[in-house]
Order: C-alpha cells, then structure tokens, then sequence
C-alpha cells in the first residue's frame, strides 16, 4: 500500500508552496483535488501563455486532480461544501482572509467537517498585522531578515536569489504537519487548524542567527561563502563562462591532500597556509591562489580532481550538469512524465525511498478542470445531465470551457 | 486537574543518531511532541562545535547552532562501535518508533546495526537514513559538505548579486532540505504503520534532497525551453536583482514583486505616478528584465522618498507585493512577530535564558511548542538508563568507567 492511500485531501493552493506540498501528498498516495477556477486562476498558469503548458506550474502540480469550479457563484460554493465534507485534509495558502470572504474559513469548514485538518500557510500568518499582506517567497526571504545576509560582503546590497526560497522547504512543513495532524486524528478523533507562517519557516531554518541577536546582541552581516573555520572555502571561477567548482577544505589533512592534488605548487609550500589559522588569516592570498588553479581547468575536472584525494569538492550545477550528474543517474533522480499539452518534459522524481510501499511515482499535472467530470460522478454523485447544465452555466469548468482562459503573460 | 496539552506526535519514540545532517529532521518532530533522544558519542555531537558561541566563547554547551537545533530533544551518550554500546542501543530499540542516522553509507550495517537486524529486534521501527550522496552510486563515498552540496542543488547557480561569485544561503540549507524530506517520509511512514503494524527503512540523500528543498524548478524549467525547432535555452544565472529588483529607500532596502502589468500599474501608483515610470513599455516585464539597469537608475529617485515601512503598506494599498528587507534584529522586534509569539524564551543551564525561535506554526489541539532546551552532553543519562531501562547507579558508573558513555 501507499502511505497514504485513502486519504483526501483539497487543495486551495497557487504559487508555491500549497501546489507543492500537494505534490508531495499525491506522490505518498493521497487524493488530491485541486480546487481552482478559470476566472481567478492559480498565478502560476499566468506566466506564461498557455495555462496548461507552464514548467513551473506542471512540476509543482503533479500527482493532483483538477476540479474547476467558480467559487463567484452560490452552486459553486455549493458543491465545494460537498467536497469539504468528504475530505480529510484542506490546505490552503491563498491570501489571508480571501478563505474567509470565500466562506472556506476554518470556523465555517469545521462546521461541515468537525474532524476536518485544516492547514493555512500564509507569508507571514494569522493573528498579526500583517495576516492579509499578499505574499511571494522573496519577499519572505526579505522581510524574515534571512535575505539580509544572503550576500557577499561587499555587495552593494543583497539580492538572494531569483529561486522563490523559502517555498520549496514551507511545503514540506506543510505535509509533515498534516500528516503528523492526520495521525494525531487517527488516534484521537480530533481535527484541528494549523496557521503556519512561512516566514517563520525561513527564520527557523537559520535560527543560530536570530540567537546571536538574542544571545549576543550581535546582528549578523552577511559572509558569503567564507567559512569561520574552514578554508579555502568558496566557489571558484573555472574555464568557461560563469562556471564555478565549490571547494571547502576542513582539516590540515585535507589541505596536504588539496596541495598533491593540484600538483604542490611553489605558493602552497608557503608556512602562511600551513595551517587552518594561517589559512583563515591569509585567506584574500589564498583564495586568489585557488581561482588561478581553477581558472585553467573545467568546473568538473576541478571536482574530480579534488573528490579523488577526499576533498570535498561540487561543481555549481546548471540543469545541463544535473541531467549528466551519474549520481542522480544512479538513483533515477530525474523522471519524464507525459503531460496531455506539454508532452514528454523531466521533473525531478520523488527523492527518497520506503520499503514497505511500490515505488512513489508522480503522475503528469492536470488540465484546468480536467477531473471536474469524474470527481462530480464519482464522488458527489451527480448526475450526467446536471454536471453537463453545470458546466454549460459556467459553475463548472473543464478543459473545453477553460480555454482562452489565462490570456498570455501574466494576464 | 487539566492535562498539559501534548504535540501531535507525543507518545512516539525516536532515536536519534544524527549530527548536522538530520538535526533539522528531528527538531521538527520534537518539535511536534515526539519523545526524541539524541545519542551523542561520549565526545559529544560534532555539531556542539559548530559556530557562532554565546560570547564568542567555543564551549559544547554554547553553540546557537546546536541550541537552536536541538532544543525539545532529550540526550544521552553512547558509543555504538563497541559490542556494550551496541547491545544498549539494541535495547532501546525496543522502546522506539523511529530511529533517524545519518553516518556513511555501510556504517551501521558494519556495526551489526543495519535494518536487517533491528528490525529483527523490533519489526514496527522506522529506520531513516540520511547519507551525502547516497548508500550506492558512483559518489556514495564522496565528500560532501555545506557549501558543495549547495553548489550541486542547483539553486546556486542562481544565489549572488550578478556577474560576482554565487552566494551561499546562511545555515545549513542542503542538510536541511535533507532534514524535512526525512521528516516528510518519517511522518508518512508513522501514519502507514497505524494500518500496517509494520515499521520500514527509508533511505535518502542530500543530493538528491537538496534541489527539491531549494529549488526543484532547475530541470523542468529547461526541460520546457528545449524545443527542437527552437533555440538552446538561456543558461541559469543569478537573476535575483533584475525579476525581484531591490531599491534603496529611506532607511533601507525593499524587494519588489511587480510580474504583472497590473502589479507594475499599482507601483507606480505608490510611487505618486511619476511621469517617466508612466510610459507603456514599462508595464511589459520582459522590457524591463531586458532593460534593469535603466530602470534601476529611474526607480532610486521615486523610493527613496519614502520609509521601507512605507513603501510595504503602501503595496499592499495598491496591489503590489513590496518587501522590506529587515535585518536579523527588525524582525526580532517587528509587531508581526511578536502578535504571533514566534520567539519564546528558553532557560538553558549553561547557556542561560534567551529567546529562541519557536516552531513555525500554532497548533489549535496540538500545540507545537519550546518545552525544554537543548540537552547538555550526556544530561539525560541517569534518566533514561536508570529511570527508564532499569541500570542502577552503579552499572552507571561500570559504563561510564569503560568508556561506553
């Protein structure tokens, strides 16, 4: 069996991180229904021209069914009500207080569902000013403090990264607590409400830094890739353009390896770099002394050259290098999956395994709507003609109604 | 008489045998009211070692990163690579629901301690194994670190001011995207067992982990620019300041997420509709990635009129997403954190009294909470080997003695 077969689950989610953890719960077996409709869609089908061909959107998307509803209107929010009463999960990471205006509150979901577990995962969460402030995972990373030092000393200020951090690590806070929720209700009876806020998840995830200001006073400055107790200790420019090899030397043992490694050079015979502290306190020399080595060489030789003497040593991966990377090769990291629209695209595969279940596989991101038909007969037991007056009067949407919808570039 | 309310997870057991790898994985089910003891060598978790100190003072007692890591968790030590520590930790096995290690591949098997046998020993344990790069493979016995499994995650290529030298994310991010996957599986795992009766071994990397904690995005996105009539797609680069620009204002800097025409209308409205952000080519986001240095030079006069406080209500008022980029102490001190009680204060015995970040949710029946700090080395020896297993005092001692604790 799968771990969590028979489970329902709906899925309020756009962007990130709801969207992801759903994946992640349909991957472990549960049904997962996507709540969504064509006149306010997920933002993640916006960006880009097709609502059903979005990388983005088709990888965070996986493993879920696609009920397209209108919730503008009373039957709409009708049959979702049906849904709420069937489910044994709602997670949901729409803008604060947008649930509420939908009547999809937990105060009213509870009422269908008094055993229902309800996760919220807002930018910031409830119960502060900025509750109903919306919300992307850059500007999380910027307003919890984590961004502030996400930057080389000297850089005119920091940027982070164009990834959306933190949503990807939120999403699996937002399936570890509904699991661990499920099982508390599997043993008690009790659903609950979980607010989550995710920028605390970024805060928690380099708590050391909120305890130096709370401990120490101190308010940490960003140290790039300097290491207090290591070097050299950064990435380094290798032949090529914007290629680079991370290098992080620990213990005098591995600096002797580094140094037969790249052939004991005059420089390396310098007491100064003898050892760790020497290293530390040279380390402007040292580190302008490495990017020489690694600047003749490709970003891989360095690696390899480097992992063969137990130095630990990653190029900094492009796709490209992620598609030849034999580890990942090995564990059959990267899968293809056949989408309807987009056809045969790779997405990472489920990164760990279970012994006592099959394989988790995902399955290909559905259309807008795409399960509206079956989900209404299977579940909801309504009949053919009804769900064909549905759809006609636009309460219900199915790929063929959805089109056009969306209408190019973040329209 | 009311009951103190326990965590989701209270009456599991779990054993933990990690270091910097998975200490994230069992904070968060501590966290959660699981009853986690951490299994410390008599020397202590290399962990206790990790930088900064309180006081700047290196002290195993004093490491934030290990506070913070392993506060709710309960500790004891043992050492596992002699046959006394090994017929102890079998003995405990029997107490418990989960048991989380993250040494080399071969390691515990080698020491007779591999899920073949504890599972012999008690067959509805959970076994969840964290290595570098995995327990097979053509890298199972490279070396990892911090930095280098960031740099392979894929997200790296992407981190740092552009044309400078890619950035690491503070913490310990790839460990961490480790961590929650273990955690995600361990849960899924526990729930399953509920039906099954049957506990299983789960096994995971953090390079295979790291990218989807960090930024799975990496293969598909190029998988979907690889047309074979069309061009080879742009390579990854660090775009973070020209899709998410930051500006300075007053006493700061914000981040602002203007990707829709309509997004990029409200900001000029909360910049007072400056006549040279009006014209129609800007509100096309394409344009202004191609064009973000002209812009930049544009925007600094319009924000720098205004607080980043400002400037964050402002977007909301009209419809664009603004950030502030707050410092470690701003949202220490920012009233959004302290309505929702993230920080709460936690009494350490060495370390003192402090604030401490809480866990990242509030639980209506279940409440997710601080309850104790992290253990001092060995603190909870006499605990769980006398009170607990029945070890007198003296055997105590006998094992101190040998060195098995």
């Amino acid at each position: 069996m799968l771990p969590l077969e028979n489970v329902k689950i709906l899925s309020f989610g756009t962007g990130g991180v709801v969207p992801d953890a759903g994946k992640i719960f349909g991957e472990l077996g549960a049904d997962v229904i996507k709540i969504e409709s064509k006149d306010n869609l997920d933002f993640m089908r916006t960006i880009g021209p097709d609502i059903n061909n979005i990388g983005q959107f088709n990888e965070a998307n996986r493993s879920k069914r696609s009920f397209g509803v209108s919730l503008k209107t009373e039957k709409g929010k009708e049959i979702v009500g049906q849904l709420v009463k069937i489910a044994d999960i709602l997670v949901e990471n729409f803008r604060g207080g947008v649930m509420k205006s939908l009547g999809f509150d937990y105060e009213n979901v509870r009422r269908l569902n008094p055993q229902i577990i309800y996760v919220s995962s807002q930018g910031f969460g409830g119960g502060g000013p900025y509750s109903e402030y919306q919300a992307y995972g850059p500007m999380l990373s910027a307003a919890s403090g984590v961004l502030s030092i996400w930057a080389q000393p000297d850089d005119p200020y920091p940027v982070g990264s164009n990834s959306p951090y933190p949503d990807h690590m939120a999403s699996k806070h937002v399936v570890i607590a509904a699991i661990a929720a499920l099982d508390h209700r599997r043993r008690t009876g009790k659903g609950q409400f979980i607010d989550m806020a995710q920028t605390e998840v970024a805060a928690s995830l380099a708590g050391e830094y909120y305890l130096d200001y709370t401990f120490n006073r101190r308010i940490t400055k960003p140290m790039g890739n300097r290491s207090p107790y290591a070097a050299p200790h950064g990435c380094y420019a290798c032949k090529g353009t914007d290629e680079w090899c991370a290098i992080a030397v620990f213990s005098d043992e591995e600096w002797k390896s580094f140094c037969d490694a790249i052939g004991n050079p005059d420089w390396t015979k310098d007491s100064k770099f003898a050892d760790l502290l020497g290293r530390l306190k040279n380390v402007d020399q040292l580190d302008k002394k490495v990017g020489e080595w690694t600047a003749t060489l490709d970003a891989h030789v360095v690696m390899e050259t480097l992992q063969a003497v137990g130095v630990a040593a990653g190029e900094v991966q492009r796709a490209p290098d992620t598609l030849a990377d034999p580890q990942l090769k090995w564990d059959g990291a990267i899968v293809e999956l056949d989408h309807p629209v987009s056809g045969k695209r790779l997405y990472p595969g489920v990164p760990f395994r279970m012994s006592a279940t099959p394989p988790l596989k995902s399955t290909p991101a559905p259309l807008l709507g795409q399960h509206t038909e079956e989900i209404c007969r299977d579940l909801l037991k309504i009949s053919d003609k009804e769900i064909k007056r549905l759809l006609d009067e636009d309460v219900l949407h199915n790929p063929e109604s959805a089109k056009g919808a969306g209408g190019g570039m973040f329209g | 008489m009311t009951k103190e309310q326990e965590g989701a997870l209270s009456g599991y057991r779990v054993l933990d045998l990690t270091d910097s790898k998975g200490a994230y994985c069992t904070k968060l089910l501590a966290d959660l009211g699981a009853d986690v003891i951490k299994i410390e060598r008599p020397e202590g978790d290399p962990g206790r070692g990790i930088p900064p100190f309180i006081d700047d003072v290196p002290h195993p007692e004093k490491s934030l990163y290990f506070l913070h890591r392993n506060a709710n968790k309960r500790g004891i030590t043992l050492k596992l690579d002699i046959p006394a520590g090994r017929s102890i930790l079998k003995k405990l096995v029997k107490t418990a629901d989960v048991l989380v290690e993250n040494s080399p591949p071969d390691y515990m098997a080698g020491l007779d301690l591999g899920y073949s046998v504890l599972s012999k020993i008690n067959p509805a344990l959970i076994i969840a194994s964290i290595t570098e790069f995995g327990h097979s493979g053509p890298y199972k016995d490279r070396k990892g670190s911090n930095l280098v499994d960031f740099a392979m995650s894929g997200i790296m290529i992407t981190s740092g001011y552009p044309g400078k030298e890619p950035c690491l994310l503070p913490g310990s991010p790839a460990y961490d995207a480790a961590s929650v996957h273990a955690s995600v599986s361990i849960v899924a795992a526990i729930y399953m067992r509920g039906t099954t009766g049957q506990g299983q071994y789960i096994d995971t990397s953090v390079h295979v982990t790291s990218r989807m904690g960090l930024y799975p995005w990496i293969v598909p996105n190029y998988s979907y620019a690889l047309n074979p009539e069309g061009p080879p797609p742009t390579s990854e680069t660090r775009m973070g300041a020209s899709i998410y620009p930051v500006y300075p204002c007053k006493d700061g800097f914000i981040r602002v997420i203007a990707l829709t025409p309509r997004q990029w209308d409200a900001l000029v409205r909360v910049l007072g509709n400056p006549e040279v952000l009006s014209t129609p080519e800007w509100r096309d986001f394409m344009f202004r990635i191609g064009n973000a240095d002209d812009l930049y030079a544009l925007m600094l006069e319009f924000t720098e009129k205004y607080t980043m406080l400002e400037l964050f209500e402002a977007g909301r008022r009209e419809g664009v997403p603004i950030a502030p980029i707050l410092d470690i102490a701003d949202f220490y001190n920012s009233p959004h954190t302290k309505a929702r009680k993230f920080f709460v204060e936690v009494e350490h015995p060495v370390a003192g009294k402090a604030d401490y970040p809480g866990p990242p949710y509030k639980w209506t029946e279940t409440p997710a909470v601080i309850k104790r700090p992290a253990p001092c080395l060995g603190e909870h020896n006499e605990e769980v080997y006398c009170q607990e297993m029945g070890f007198s005092k003296y055997d105590l001692a006998a094992l101190r003695g040998g060195g098995v604790l």
